[in-house]
């Protein structure tokens, strides 16, 4: 029952999640909720990665990967949006596949160097190639087709409240995939090889393989999520998956908490986004104080706002332990005593 | 023989670190190395235990050609192995560490731990029994939930010992196992060594502190610059004469 108390949480909170619409009218809002969730995944795969000490400068490359294989499978090829979901997940999975082994053989700071050198080719790459429609982008690309379950009436995603049951529907199950592999051996293998890769070999896990898996684990999820941005937004343009996206989605993870690679990113995100939207009426300076926050942060809680609660464990257990010493030099005292 | 090293050498640069080693460990043996700082020791385990290829050489375990395999195929063929100071997974509990080492003894298939089926919970639950059963028998049952890094001096040892055994090795190698101990704890990991050994366990082990190393092992390799300078029983060792001269220095 204890190993399942986090998937207990997280149906919960998606419950509750799922009644966010009947409250939230305002497509801007609903917009905004959105972004948040979006941004979260992203931070969730940055996370991913991370834990097993590759720190990727290309996350919102192969999110871009995702939504242009999406485009084109939708737009050129006339899939349906449902059968090009799936699939440009793989095919964003497969690149990373592909690209894996030159890149994890490269020890940490070249993998970061080379992983943002790819993300500055997408931008360039794509923005040079006309079929993809060059630096302005393709726009018009359809929302998702209408759901059609018989003897039901179809459901037309037309409005944002259903592109918002749709985005909470991908957290779910990116929540579901992360959950599954952080709880399983994968995740302890992962923790180990991020903690000492040395020492995790020798115990026998295979420091490359599991960094691969976590690689292309993780922009599969970017792929997928690129897909679903391209046609929520209707437009793809190759500058709003270049380097400033990565930077900011590392800001996401951070915040939140690097040791909690699934409710860290959901915090983070949700407060990088609120914050700016608070601030509005004083515009010119939201950004400032967006920066201001950053840094506060940053300065007094840098494993991010969740590790709050951490520190407040680390707290208990000081007291504990003194506790604990008190009492057993008393009872030493005592013994010297008796003696 | 579960061990066999013949005409070992690792070469950096122009330094021939260890230069033409050859030994074996028997079933159920310690066998001591030893030498003068910088002659080759942990340069020889480490290309052993697949941390580098060795240069020229060749290592045959349990029949085995293991020579220039990854450190972790070596470590699934069956030799574990610790590390000189505390290596250890410092943000994690102690019990944890421990089952990082079960980390090739899955049986079940990926598809049933990642959707957490019952077979793969019921696996899970074996290992974290063991595992809180071997701390127990090394002594450190009662940190099974402390983190490692709240741990003192010698019990990281130990526990770097308990996460190599986890893996269930065959050959198990000690990389100073007592080296910055106090005599207390010096015993106690002798004697956990010893009970190791007669688990049938063979045990290569590296060691500064020669009380220790007359006194544990079956035989010993004495090394210098990178080469074998002797081998034999303690007490031979103890006779020899160019190995009181590589400690000592010529007269």
């Amino acid at each position: 029952m204890k190993r399942y108390g986090s998937l207990i949480g997280a149906i919960v909170t998606m419950g509750i999640a799922s009644l966010i619409p009947l409250f939230v009218r305002s497509p801007f809002y609903l917009d905004l909720l959105i972004t948040i969730v979006v941004n979260a995944i992203l931070a969730m795969t940055f996370l991913m990665m991370l834990r097993t000490g590759l720190v990727s400068l290309g996350v919102a490359a192969f999110w871009g990967v995702g939504a242009y294989a999406s485009v084109v499978l939708v737009t050129k090829l006339h899939l349906s949006f449902w059968l090009s979901l799936p699939a440009s997940a793989l095919i964003t999975a497969l690149v990373a596949l592909i690209l894996s082994y030159p890149l994890i053989r490269s020890p940490g700071f070249t993998f970061a160097i080379l992983t943002a050198v790819i993300g500055m080719l997408f931008t360039i790459a794509v923005g040079n190639t006309s079929y993809l429609g060059g630096y302005s982008g393709i726009a018009d690309i359809p929302h998702p087709d209408p759901i059609r379950i018989p003897f039901l009436p179809p459901i037309a995603f037309v409005s944002p409240t259903q592109d918002f049951y749709l985005a909470l529907f991908l957290l779910v199950v990116v929540v579901l995939i992360c959950t599954a592999f952080y709880s399983a051996w994968t995740g302890k293998a992962w923790t180990a090889i991020g903690v000492n890769f040395r020492l995790a070999e020798s115990l026998g896990v295979d420091v490359f393989r599991y960094k691969v898996i976590a690689f292309v684990l993780a922009s599969g999820i970017d792929g997928l999520v690129g897909s679903f941005c391209a046609h929520y937004q209707s437009f793809v343009v190759p500058d709003s998956y270049g380097m400033f996206a990565t930077i900011y989605i590392q800001v996401y993870a951070v915040l939140g908490g690097i040791g909690h690679p699934v409710l860290g990113p959901v915090i983070g995100s949700a407060l990088m986004t609120f914050f700016p939207e608070l601030m509005r009426t004083t515009r010119q300076v939201a950004p400032i104080l967006t920066g201001l926050l950053l840094v506060l942060l940053i300065m007094f809680l840098p494993k991010g706002l969740l590790s709050l609660f951490d520190w407040r464990t680390a707290v208990v257990e000081r007291l504990t332990k003194l506790r604990k010493a008190t009492v057993s030099s008393l009872l030493l005292k005592n013994g010297a005593r008796k003696r | 023989m579960i061990l066999q090293v013949e005409e070992l050498s690792k070469q950096f640069g122009g330094v021939m670190a260890v230069d033409g080693v050859s030994f074996h460990v028997d079933k159920s043996e310690i066998l001591g190395i030893i030498g003068p700082n910088g002659a080759g020791k942990t340069t020889a385990i480490n290309a052993i235990s697949g941390f580098f290829p060795p240069s020229r050489g060749r290592v045959v375990f349990d029949g085995r050609d293991i020579t220039g395999l990854r450190a972790d195929q070596i470590s699934k063929a069956g030799i574990g192995r610790n590390f000189q100071a505390s290596v250890l997974f410092m943000p994690l509990a102690v019990i944890e560490n421990v089952l990082i080492g079960y980390h090739k003894c899955y049986r079940t298939s990926a598809w049933k731990r990642l959707f957490r089926l019952p077979a793969a919970l019921k696996e899970e639950e074996t290992f974290r029994q063991e595992s809180a059963e071997l701390l127990d028998r090394m002594g450190l049952g009662r940190f099974t939930y402390e983190l490692a890094s709240n741990l003192p001096y010698g019990h990281q040892r130990i526990l770097s010992i308990c996460m190599a055994l986890a893996s269930d090795p065959k050959l198990l190698i000690l990389d100073e196992p007592v080296t910055g101990m106090n005599e207390s704890e010096t015993q106690t990991m002798l004697q956990l060594i010893r009970r190791i050994r007669d688990d049938g366990i063979a045990i290569v082990m590296i060691e500064h502190n020669m009380d220790v190393v007359m006194n544990l092992c079956d035989r010993i390799v004495v090394l210098n610059y990178g080469r074998k300078i002797a081998e034999g029983h303690p007490k031979e060792i103890r006779a020899n004469e160019e190995v009181i001269e590589a400690y000592l220095g010529k007269e």
